[in-house]
């Protein structure tokens, strides 16, 4: 992994919408400590604004009791979690053995060439990041691309081009 | 020789819905379940023989049997829906293909070991999946299979699904654990084993989620009838996902013990493009590669893999033709366990990233004879010197490549003209 | 006590403690196991694996000896090939991304790192690759300087924060080689103990702004003492050295260890206390203003005290208990009264519920042992009558509570016998250079009733006398610290069995019921 802990700040502060303040009292009755709701709760932000800034990290450390560093500590840990805006598309290539065997470097060359992103970079407009990701599980049916959190199985670069023409 | 145990629902459309399920014979092991003990349940799946099916394959029944006697502690169930070994994709088809066939085995389960509260730690990759079982989580709340009164009887079951956010290790049990517990996912020294000590402190069973998916079946027909299938000592069926240079790459449920070649060429079309077979990883990107040679006798069982100095585990097969570059599929490999070691352990998190670089630089023509035996020893001095197995997940395959392979590598080392001079007087 | 049992190390039989883990049980008996993330005050983490070792016939055969208790009948290997190869093997691995910066790192002399190469490798790098870059010269705060690169990743320090101050500023982010001891960004280490990271961290990872460059280790002088910020006695080591056509200074305060008064650690104040004793000191000897040799200013002390009618004696709290005894017997030499008043030493509100106390003073309860009253009415009235004031180190303004006396104090004449050049003294008649804790040696006991010895560390170029001298010179009796004990022991119930010499090293816990002084 690439060093994960140069946080951003967006210099206001962050909270809950009210569908996730919803969402986040009623996970929190599931689990017997409030520590448990780190990761939901880091998912929870991912999900409103599309990535985390270092004052929803401070937000949730307040929000559930504990120490910032320690949230800080799991966004860095689980790679999942994007620590810097993304596009409005993002693309994850599998870049893992059954992925790597099936080609997937074509579709990441593809990407480089045509739409002119590398692994960790964002487009210019805004429209599309990339990112290479280790397994998916999609391994049968390699190589695979997650865009925008579904799946596009047995992908190569006509297909992916075609698929990418339909997004706005 | 296909046989659909697991996978019996997993062609009938909208399977993953409550009301096809039932229809399907969904959750009609509850009646059954609750005229037994919890300890005929547990005796049940011991007789089964059935072996944990996330890697190690050790005996489920036996497991849940460590679970201490009269405590006044809650027991956990954590369900392992990881799934993060490369070329494993089979628990994926249970989540979103069949996720009541697990949801029913989680209850069996529960019940034989006294829990009430079991979580579903589930991949963070897995982000479709995990929709359409939490969907199955609320619909099987909403009719009553899971929460106050299962199946209406005296038995509370909360089924809680925690989603993980991108780390291998989690696949590891105690790692797994300390992720629900809010920590980063480093696993815990053993012992106190997680059957003692586990889930916030308290007596946890982890299971696979093929494994608790295995027991509805078990449970409806008996351990006798799962003994029908596999081998004496590798009972029962196992869903085998066959990926890489096949020409049928994909999900397959097989019996235990089928032959490793004759799978391949029968179930998978056998290698693509008309090509030669090269090498073949049999249970996931950890276990040590089978040379063509070697895998003329493998059957698809734990013994016989361990007979062949590899390993069952996970059932995920991956097929090398004759066009791989095995010193760049080792750099794809070490690559992997470089970037999910967890950190915690000196000879796994420093050096997973030194092997890397020292596979880089004879990638580059920079490296020498001398660095391919800096691997191999470096593969003795960080195996099983750590608290966990991710890097020994590493360096028994990179060891395989490198005792199989090593023409390759020595190949690349060729390209260096001669030694660089030793710089260390500077 | 706890039982004991016989184990096996290497084929050789010891008895050690039943259930102590390794590394601690072995240490007793002399054996060490190397070790980087193991503390015994924040316990087993097992992330190092550098104290692995062998179990003949135990399953498993390799465990941490961190993690794994004493039993009776094991069998432990250590110089087995196989554990010495594994040691060898980690330490390689804990420098493959290490910058191996030595001759500008701190901790070289006392680096963990270091000692462990010297004993277990001695090898040439094999590295050939690029390490891993990392943060370097970072400010944690409160005066830790962290660098990232040289960090073994061991969390003593992240334990530390949570375990021990319970303010969590510190975490390990990232994994694999890239991960690293960060705070969250805008909130560096805020604890008034947070200078024990640089103690406990075993390499050079993190440094102490107030020390660092200052001293290499290998030339300080290490000496036991005892912390006299506050009433808890805190042990420490007084690092110092004298330079070349220097005076010996004090370079640093470490915690050292006593489980009977602080544990492992020290508080940074009282850390950085050292300063202290550098500084602002009282060197010259004056009489009237003007600066004269010291035997001339013994020699107007004594006349001025002849000459008195009625001199008033005023003992620091931080003297030694034989040093008040030696007071107290010339206070009644020269027919004077005498007081322990300083309750400006007290800061309400400022202790915590871990070690740092309210009470500044060091050895409060000494006075009260030997009888010497320390209300303000009675030093007050004394004071009333008074002509002379003759006021042993004891800074009545320590935290400037005491702005009533100052009408009253500046009519009397005052003779000061002080350590340091503080504004209570200026205006003293008479000034007498004195020497302050680390110069001199003594018996003190801490607001917990524990008496703790400890012995001169500091010798100055000009080395200053100690209160207890300078009575001798007035005329005392009381020519060493243990010519005060025949008296103390006979006039204090509570210490009438103590032999300084024996006080162990923990220090001896006071019965508080026999407490209440007894006799003059």
């Amino acid at each position: 992994m690439s060093d994960r802990s140069e946080l951003i700040a967006v210099g206001k502060p962050f909270s809950f919408d009210a569908e996730r303040d919803a969402e986040f009292e009623r996970l929190i009755t599931r689990y017997p400590i409030r520590e448990s709701m780190i990761m939901p709760a880091l998912w929870l932000v991912q999900e409103q604004d599309g990535w985390i800034c270092a004052e929803a990290i401070s937000y949730i450390a307040e929000r559930i009791g504990t120490y910032p560093a320690k949230v800080f500590e799991l966004a860095t840990f689980y790679t999942m979690y994007h620590l810097k805006p993304v596009g409005r598309h993002h693309i994850c290539v599998c870049r893992t053995l059954s992925c790597y065997l099936r080609d997937k470097q074509e579709i990441v060359d593809y990407l480089a060439e045509e739409i002119g992103i590398r692994p960790g970079q964002v487009s210019e407009d805004g429209k599309f990041s990339l990112e290479e990701v280790e397994c998916l599980g999609h391994c049968g049916t390699a190589p695979v691309v997650q865009l925008d959190g579904e799946f596009h199985e047995a992908m190569d670069a006509k297909k992916l081009k075609a698929l990418l023409a339909t997004l706005d | 020789m296909e046989v659909k145990l697991l996978s019996a629902r997993f062609d009938i459309k909208d399977a993953h819905l409550l009301e096809v399920a039932k229809a399907h014979g969904a959750y009609e092991t509850l009646d059954k379940l609750f005229t037994m003990t919890p300890v005929q349940v547990m005796e049940e799946v011991k007789n089964s023989g059935l072996r944990g099916r996330g890697g190690a394959g050790f005996p489920t029944g036996v497991k849940w049997s460590f679970l201490p006697k009269n405590l006044d502690k809650p027991v956990y169930l954590a369900v392992n829906s990881d799934e993060s070994e490369p070329a494993t994709f089979k628990d994926r088809y249970i989540l979103v293909k069949d996720p009541h066939m697990m949801i029913e085995g989680i209850i069996i389960c529960c019940y034989a070991i006294g829990c009430h509260d079991a979580y579903i730690y589930i991949r963070g990759e897995y982000t479709s999946q995990v929709k359409i079982l939490q969907k199955a989580v609320d619909e099987a709340y909403a009719a009553g299979y899971l929460g106050a009164a299962v199946g209406g009887k005296d038995f509370r079951l909360d089924v809680t699904v925690h989603r993980g956010a991108g780390a291998y290790i989690c696949g590891e049990e105690t790692a797994l654990l300390e992720s629900i517990e809010g920590k980063k996912g480093q696993p815990r020294s053993k012992p106190p084993f997680p059957a003692v000590v586990g889930l916030y402190d308290c007596p946890t069973i982890i299971n696979n989620v093929q494994s608790i998916a295995s027991l509805p079946f078990i449970l409806a027909n008996g351990a006798d009838a799962y003994r029908v299938y596999g081998t004496e000592k590798s009972p029962g069926t196992h869903l085998f996902g066959i990926s890489g240079h096949v020409e049928k790459p994909g999900m397959y449920e097989l019996p235990l013990g089928q032959p490793l070649l004759e799978v391949i060429d029968k179930v998978a079309g056998g290698v693509w493009k008309g090509r030669k077979l090269k090498g073949i990883i049999p249970g996931g990107s950890s276990t040590p590669v089978l040379t063509p040679e070697e895998a003329k006798t493998v059957t698809l069982d734990y013994e016989s893999m361990a007979a062949h100095k590899t390993m069952f585990g996970s059932g995920g097969i991956v097929v090398l033709d004759e066009t791989v570059d095995i010193v760049k599929l080792v750099e794809n490999l070490i690559s992997f366990y470089h970037h999910e070691s967890c950190g915690q352990c000196t000879p796994c998190r420093e050096g997973l990233g030194w092997m890397l670089k020292i596979v880089k630089k004879l990638l580059a023509g920079d490296g020498g004879r001398e660095d391919i035996d800096l691997l191999v020893e470096l593969c003795d001095n960080i195996e099983m010197k750590t608290v966990c197995v991710l890097s020994a997940a590493c360096t028994m395959p990179v060891r395989s490549y490198l005792n199989k392979f090593r023409h390759e590598f020595e190949a690349y080392a060729a390209e260096k003209a001669s030694a660089k001079p030793d710089l260390r007087e500077e | 006590m706890a039982e004991m049992v016989k184990l096996f190390v290497n084929g050789q039989e010891v008895a050690v403690e039943q259930g102590k883990n390794l590394i601690d049980a072995l240490k007793v008996v002399g054996i060490e196991i190397p070790h980087f993330c193991y503390h015994p005050a924040l316990g087993a983490d097992g992330n190092c694996r550098m104290c692995l070792v062998g179990i003949e016939d135990g399953r498993p055969p390799l465990v941490p000896a961190c993690k794994t208790p004493a039993m009776e009948g094991m069998k432990v290997l250590l110089d087995a090939e196989h554990i010495k190869k594994i040691q060898h093997d980690v330490l390689e691995l804990e420098l493959i991304n290490h910058p191996i910066d030595c001759p500008v790192c701190d901790q070289a002399g006392e680096c963990t790192l270091q000692d462990y190469y010297m004993t277990y490798s001695l090898d040439d790098s094999r590295r050939g690759v690029e390490p891993v870059k990392k943060g370097k010269r970072m400010d944690l705060g409160c005066g830790v300087v962290h660098d990232q690169e040289r960090c073994v990743l061991c969390a003593r320090c992240v334990r530390f924060t949570r375990q021990i101050t319970r303010t969590g500023e510190l975490g390990i982010v990232n994994r694999s080689d890239e991960a690293r001891v960060a705070i969250f960004p805008g909130k560096p280490l805020d604890n008034r103990y947070a200078l024990n990271i640089v103690d406990i961290c075993p390499v050079g990872a993190m440094t102490s702004s107030d020390f660092r460059f200052r001293q290499r280790v290998w030339f300080l002088k290490k000496d036991e003492g005892i912390c006299h910020g506050c009433s808890k006695g805190c042990n420490i080591y007084i690092d110092h050295h004298r330079e070349k056509y220097k005076d010996d200074m004090i370079y640093r305060f470490r915690a050292r260890t006593n489980l009977q008064v602080n544990g492992y650690f020290i508080c940074d104040e009282g850390r950085l206390s050292y300063h202290r004793e550098n500084e602002n000191r009282q060197s010259q000897t004056r009489v009237d203003g003007g600066v004269v040799g010291f035997e001339e200013g013994i020699k107007a002390f004594r006349s001025r005290l002849d000459t008195a009618r009625k001199p008033l004696m005023l003992l620091s709290a931080d003297c030694t208990l034989e040093q008040m005894w030696a007071v107290k017997r010339i206070a009644n030499l020269y027919g004077a009264g005498l007081s322990g008043y300083s309750d400006a030493s007290v800061l309400p509100g400022d202790g915590d519920d871990y070690l740092i106390q309210d009470d500044k003073a060091a050895n409060r309860k000494g006075l009260e042992l030997l009888g010497i009253d320390s209300s303000k009415e009675s030093f007050m009235a004394a004071l009333q009558d008074a002509d002379l004031l003759v006021n042993f180190n004891n800074d009545l303004f320590f935290s400037n509570i005491n702005d009533e006396l100052r009408p009253l104090l500046d009519s009397k004449e005052c003779i000061a016998v002080c350590s340091h050049a503080r504004k209570l003294f200026e205006k003293a008649a008479i000034i007498i250079p004195t020497a302050s804790y680390s110069e001199y040696g003594g018996t003190i006991v801490n607001g917990d009733g524990v008496l703790q010895l400890f012995r001169k560390a500091v010798t100055k170029n000009d080395d200053p006398h100690d209160i207890l001298e300078i009575t001798r010179l007035l005329g005392g009796a009381i020519v060493d610290a243990a010519r005060a004990w025949p008296g103390i022991r006979q006039s204090v119930a509570v210490l009438s069995a103590v032999q300084p010499e024996q006080i162990p090293a923990e220090g001896l816990k006071l019965q508080s019921s026999e407490e209440p002084h007894v006799g003059s």
